[in-house]
């Protein structure tokens, strides 16, 4: 890989300086000297209430109030939060029966922190103290916080438009049958010599990026509504907020600030309608709008829990004779993305192994709690937990080594990936699987392991991945990029991509470093919404695949100009020209041209007024590339986790993890590393210690840090990440995604370790020591 | 409406910022309940918050001169002034090596900026079930000083703690001191707690201390946390243990005894059920790792 | 509510300043100094997001400390570290060690790991690892913030402190 100049090489993130010095700015360390606040009222006390009385007068009376809002002095238009339904066509949105059921401020409460009114006043602690003062009466409903309560024929409809609060299933123009997969399953499934079935519970688990959501909207003298957000999406808000608003979307000025993390928490608007409601109530005033920590749990979206049921038939040889599943999916009190996740947690199902046949289902129902939307992992997560740890189960009755058993029957190279129809173009998982068996010693702890005694036990399990970068073709993939180039040949890329923190404005420069030919001090990502082009936003793990394929076009289409420009002066044909060392050179050497000359002549271009020529070709150089992806690469990964497990009080600690990306090529290598190692910090959360809790009427029970548990740096495992760098044909520079995977195969790799240690699987996540114990007790293990 | 009590600030109270010990008991005696003691600040906030209420006066002490002393009296024991952190009482020498199960409450409680913060009579004040110096203190035994204007008084740890949140210091009382008797040479302690991830408030906490002679304990006393009300002692077990050779059949015993003395219950960190069954194998493990210390001859 | 005028000694400068009885440290930087370097993440002390460094060598959650009682003590923010633009040795080290990803831990994982190194200057994996409980990176997974103090460490020894 050191054939390469910038991509691959490990240097400084373009940002790094900013944020190390505390000048970054975000979202709510922004200051204009009017600024007013505001609070968004939300409702604490109910999961599902109508609001029968709601008298704002006493707060407005408080002094410093500038403003009060109540649902009927704002835009009642409804909304979806999540983007998905701008990235699919109208006809194809239709027929996956996306809605927009989400209003600013609602008088009808479908989960606790839905929001009922706003309050503007002078200061934060005003306007906090005003919605004290907010008179409000409610008619509490039944409260439904499973899918089997939301699903009973008597219980209350969410929304007209989904009888029996179904918000979705996959749908039959679609998906004949309702059903994603190939081949006859029940035929298949009676050929099994051994069935595993099972029906695992995930966990509603929370995205907890550090920076608590907050904005700045300002309704300007020229009727433009400007939006200071760190939304991941800006594009796609920029043109739901002029929508919503009623206002052309030149109109609609998004400005985005540094991201304090997204994990998809961020992926669509949070609190941008609420925040852009108030701006248009004070015009001429900046509003800032700064959430709670605690307001995160019940008032942003999470990751999707349920009931995931999945059985497997296997021959005894290990062949997969079929895989049928049924996720039935909470999507929480509105639609979001009802739509996305519990499709994709079927698609990565779909992608891993050489079935014989496989069915996936999924019923998504409506619960009175937060929404489930966009999380890291996007499904992937889930089925990691349910499938990886069927397949282990298999693998025990049958005598097959799990590690084994994947290098045997996980898809290859020309097989369908997630989508069926697109074959994989590269695949280095068995590499992975080789190599990361290797490094944490899967032959001897395994052995070592199969017969314990005492009270401490090890165990050592293996999950495998695929993923994806981009999400066509099942969701719109589009990023424009522009190049200008500067009279003295350095370079500003256009783009309207988002770095969430992952890096990826560091890998666009990169990109565009090594296709232009220069040093990355000299190129500059201006990320003004306004001036860029279309970009789809930061999901999927697109950004560097997609954003950087569209740089790297643009940045070609410049070379493509600079190397005709120099033709037309030097009297060479183009296909004898090549960029070297900011030069355009002849390919026998004896010819050259600065790049700077023919930038500067371009923009600095004169009349000879005494004989009327030109000192060169005119035309500023500028790059384009509006680059809709023919591919989406899909990465793969393996891990390997180690853990030990005190079966006299259940506690577990995971000794050690092993993670074998296959990756590509890494542009960035200290962020590709980075980015594994904190996806598996959230993966082992999910796996072990995080749970949004709820009390029967639906409040939550651990909205704070004290009691929704991270796991810190003394609980991290000790950790190998191994980049497995096979370059991608179909990808730019050969790259392949990671800003997902890391949350994905950590997940199935504890589970399987767990159960390893214990001769236990847990269908329950988190596995936690209570339920360890539980378990242990009941098998009499000593 | 919301009765929510906002993380972004603080709700409102007069200051109170006494510059002398004699100060602050006469601020107490004049606004007693009305008045809420304010020292590292690690605990009251989040308190106040969750109760969604705060007295009208809150005292602070960090102006006060003196009180920040953790002193070992030969003779006589541990001295630890009010506002002594927990970071001071982990790098004691003195505490380390002589009251072990002291030490290992305070490192492994928090973490180091809240241990930086956070005082051992805060803890003791807190009154909570779960918290970690006030059950090493509990086995060590140890007494409260109490200062009024009427003078100073005593109050034995085990008498301190009344019931969940209620403490035997009246409202115009400054705790001042705590006062640890100086152990035997061959006093052995030890604390353990249990917790979800590493940076967490106990879901149960357990200390002993082991009077021990040439193998045999003579009299032990075992504080278990988050298993009632408060922090409590486990009598009959501790009486199973007295002139007894610590095997492990005793070991087992104690357990046994430990889940019929305790009673817990369901919350956030953990369940009623595991409590009890773990209590059991946490006092068995702490018991044994104290008398297994190293030093003269048992 | 009643007020306080108080001088505050932040990043070696000092500010006289009116706040009520309840204003936090955090509160005080933030909205009357405009000092936004240091975070509100959680404001009860989990997170971290807000710690900054007392008398050059003690971490305290500012979220947590009122304005009024930090009179006299001697407060150093992120932005205080960097002198004329220079980075300080632990700013350098995480820059150079991949330690910052969304960057919102950042200015607190800093001034923690300057309380670390000041109390003890070779720390090893495990007392770095335990050095830095308290506070939250949902980015990095702590790897690479370990590997910059580690590096920190030894670019401060080797003689690159400055104070």
């Amino acid at each position: 890989m050191s054939d390469l100049t910038y991509v691959g090489k490990n240097i400084p993130k373009v940002d790094a300086k900013e944020k190390v010095t505390g000048q970054a700015m975000y979202a709510g360390d922004l200051q204009f000297p009017d600024t007013l606040f505001g609070k968004i009222v939300r409702c604490w006390e109910h999961a599902h209430a109508k609001v029968t009385h709601l008298d704002l007068s006493e707060a407005a009376k408080v002094p410093g109030v500038v403003k009060v809002l109540g649902p009927k002095d704002v835009t009642q238009k409804l909304y979806n939060c999540g983007v998905l339904d701008l990235l699919a066509s109208a006809e194809v949105g239709h027929m996956l029966g996306e809605i927009e059921d989400q209003r600013i401020f609602t008088d009808y409460v479908k989960h606790q922190g839905d929001a009922i009114c706003g309050i503007i006043a002078e200061t934060q602690e005003i306007a906090e103290a005003a919605a004290a003062k907010v008179i409000v009466k409610y008619e509490p409903l039944p409260v439904y916080l499973q899918p089997e309560e939301s699903a009973k024929p008597d219980a209350i409809q969410f929304d007209a438009r989904k009888p029996g609060n179904k918000a979705f299933q996959l749908p039959e123009g679609m998906f004949p049958n309702n059903v994603y997969g190939w081949g006859d399953v029940d035929a298949e499934m009676t050929k099994a010599e051994l069935v595993i079935e099972n029906t695992f519970q995930l966990p509603k688990v929370k995205q907890c990026q550090i920076e608590p959501h907050a904005y700045v909207a300002l309704f300007d003298q020229r009727g433009r509504l400007s939006i200071w957000t760190s939304t991941q999406m800006p594009k796609l808000v920029q043109n739901k907020l002029a929508r919503l608003f009623e206002m052309p979307q030149s109109k609609l000025n998004l400005i985005p600030t540094t991201i304090g993390g997204g994990f998809g928490g961020k992926l669509g608007m949070i609190f941008e309608p609420e925040t852009c409601a108030m701006a248009m109530a004070v015009p001429g005033r900046h509003i800032k709008v700064q959430s709670l920590r605690e307001e995160d749990w019940v008032a942003s979206e999470s990751r999707h829990p349920g009931k995931y049921w999945l059985k497997m038939g296997f021959l005894k040889d290990g062949t997969p004779v079929a895989a049928d599943a049924l996720f039935t999916a909470d999507t929480g009190a509105y639609f979001t993305h009802a739509t996305g996740v519990p499709f994709t947690a079927g698609a990565w199902l779909i992608g891993m192994y050489k079935y014989g046949a496989v069915r996936y289902k999924t019923n998504t129902y409506y619960t009175n709690k937060a929404p489930s939307g966009a999380f890291r992992g996007y499904g992937n997560p889930q089925t990691n937990f349910v499938l990886e740890q069927t397949v282990d189960q298999a693998c025990r009755q049958l005598g097959i080594d799990p590690v084994e058993w994947r290098k045997r029957w996980h898809k290859q190279v020309g097989d369908d990936g997630w989508c069926l129809g697109i074959p994989y173009a590269s695949s280095s998982l068995t590499e992975c699987l080789e190599r990361g068996a290797a490094k944490i010693g899967w032959a001897e702890k395994r052995a070592k392991y199969a017969n314990q005694s005492g009270p401490k036990r090890r165990g050592v399990g293996v999950s495998v991945m695929n993923h994806t970068s981009g999400a066509m073709p099942m969701l719109l993939e589009h990023t424009v990029a522009k190049v200008k180039m500067n009279e003295d040949g350095s370079a500003v890329i256009n783009v309207a991509c988002s770095d969430v923190g992952a890096g990826s404005h560091t890998a666009l420069t990169q990109i565009a470093a090594e296709t232009l030919g220069i040093p990355m001090e000299d190129i500059y990502i201006d990320n003004n919404m306004d001036s860029a082009g279309f970009d789809v936003g930061s999901h999927a793990s697109r950004t560097a695949y997609v954003g950087g394929g569209a740089v790297m076009k643009a940045c070609e289409d410049v070379n493509r100009q600079l190397i005709e420009r120099a033709s037309e002066r030097l009297g060479i044909p183009v296909d004898q020209l090549e960029i070297k060392n900011r030069q355009v050179v002849s390919k026998d050497g004896k010819a050259s041209m600065s790049v700077k000359e023919i930038c500067s002549v371009g923009v600095s271009n004169y009349v000879n007024p005494a004989n009327g020529e030109r000192n060169g070709v005119p035309g500023q150089i500028q790059g384009y590339a509006s680059h809709f992806p023919s591919h989406n690469s899909p990465p793969f990964g393996a891990c390997f986790a180690e853990v030990e497990i005190d079966i006299e009080t259940g506690q577990t600690k995971v000794v050690e993890m092993v993670i074998a990306h296959d990756i590509g090529r890494a542009i960035h290598p200290p962020s590709v590393h980075g980015q594994l190692a904190g996806g598996a910090q959230q993966a082992l959360g999910m796996t072990l210690t995080e749970e949004m809790r709820y009390d029967e009427k639906g409040l939550i029970q651990n909205n704070s840090f004290f009691d929704y548990k991270l796991f810190g740096p003394l609980d991290m495992p000790k950790l190998t990440t191994i980049l497995v760098e096979n370059p991608d044909p179909a990808a730019p520079y050969g790259l392949k995604s990671v800003g997902e995977a890391g949350t994905v195969n950590p997940v199935g790799a504890v589970a399987n370790a767990v159960s390893h240690a214990l001769g236990i699987m847990f269908t329950e996540a988190p596995i936690t020591p209570e339920r360890i114990l539980k378990a242990v007790n009941e098998r009499g293990i000593k | 409406m919301s009765s929510h009590m906002s993380s972004r600030g603080l709700p409102e109270f007069e200051l109170l910022i006494p510059q002398t010990s004699p100060e602050a008991v006469d601020m107490l005696a004049q606004h007693r309940e009305q008045l809420s003691i304010l020292s590292g600040g690690t605990a009251l906030w989040n308190y106040v918050r969750g109760r969604n209420r705060v007295t009208p006066y809150v005292l602070s002490l960090s102006a006060l001169k003196g009180l920040d002393y953790i002193n070992e009296i030969p003779g006589e024991g541990l001295r630890i002034g009010a506002k002594a952190t927990v970071a001071q009482l982990i790098e004691n020498p003195a505490v380390s090596a002589k009251y072990a199960a002291l030490h290992e409450s305070g490192y492994w409680f928090g973490n180091p900026t809240v241990r930086n913060m956070a005082t051992v009579m805060g803890n003791v004040l807190r009154a909570s079930p779960s918290a970690d110096c006030s059950c090493a203190l509990l086995a060590l035994g140890c007494q409260v000083i109490l200062q009024s204007k009427s003078g100073q008084r005593a109050v034995d740890i085990d008498d301190f703690w009344l019931s969940y949140d209620v403490t035997a210091r009246k409202p115009d009382e400054l705790a001042v001191e705590i006062r640890i008797p100086e152990p035997k040479a061959t006093t052995r302690s030890a604390f353990q707690r249990l917790t979800r991830v590493r940076q967490d408030l106990a879901k149960l906490n357990v200390a002993v201390r082991l009077e021990m002679d040439k193998g045999v304990c003579q009299q032990a006393r075992i504080a278990i946390g988050c298993v009632g009300p408060t922090t409590m002692r486990v009598k009959k077990t501790e009486a199973l243990l007295q002139g007894k050779a610590i095997s492990d059949s005793l070991l087992d015993q104690l357990a046994t005894s430990v889940r019929g003395e305790i009673s817990p219950i369901d919350d956030q960190r953990s369940t009623a059920l595991y409590r009890q069954q773990v209590a059991g194998v946490i006092v068995k493990r702490t018991i044994s790792r104290a008398a297994a210390e190293k030093g003269a001859s048992l | 509510m009643k007020t306080r005028l108080i001088t505050l000694c932040v990043n070696g400068r000092d500010y006289k300043l009116e706040v009520p009885h309840n204003r936090t440290l955090l509160q005080a930087l933030r909205d009357d100094l405009q000092l936004t370097d240091t975070k509100y993440g959680c404001g009860s002390g989990e997170c971290g997001g807000c710690t900054v460094l007392i008398n050059g060598k003690d971490n305290v959650n500012s979220c947590l400390s009122l304005a009024a009682e930090m009179e006299g003590k001697h407060i150093t923010t992120v932005g205080g570290l960097t002198k004329n633009g220079e980075l300080h040795p632990i700013q350098q080290a995480f820059v150079e060690l991949g330690a910052i990803q969304c960057g919102f831990c950042t200015p607190g994982m800093v001034m923690k790991t300057a309380s670390l190194l000041a109390h003890n200057p070779n720390p090893s994996e495990d007392d770095i690892r335990r050095g830095l409980e308290g506070n939250i990176c949902r980015c990095t997974g702590y790897e690479n913030i370990i590997r910059a103090v580690q590096k920190a460490s030894q670019m401060i020894n080797a003689g690159g402190a400055r104070s």
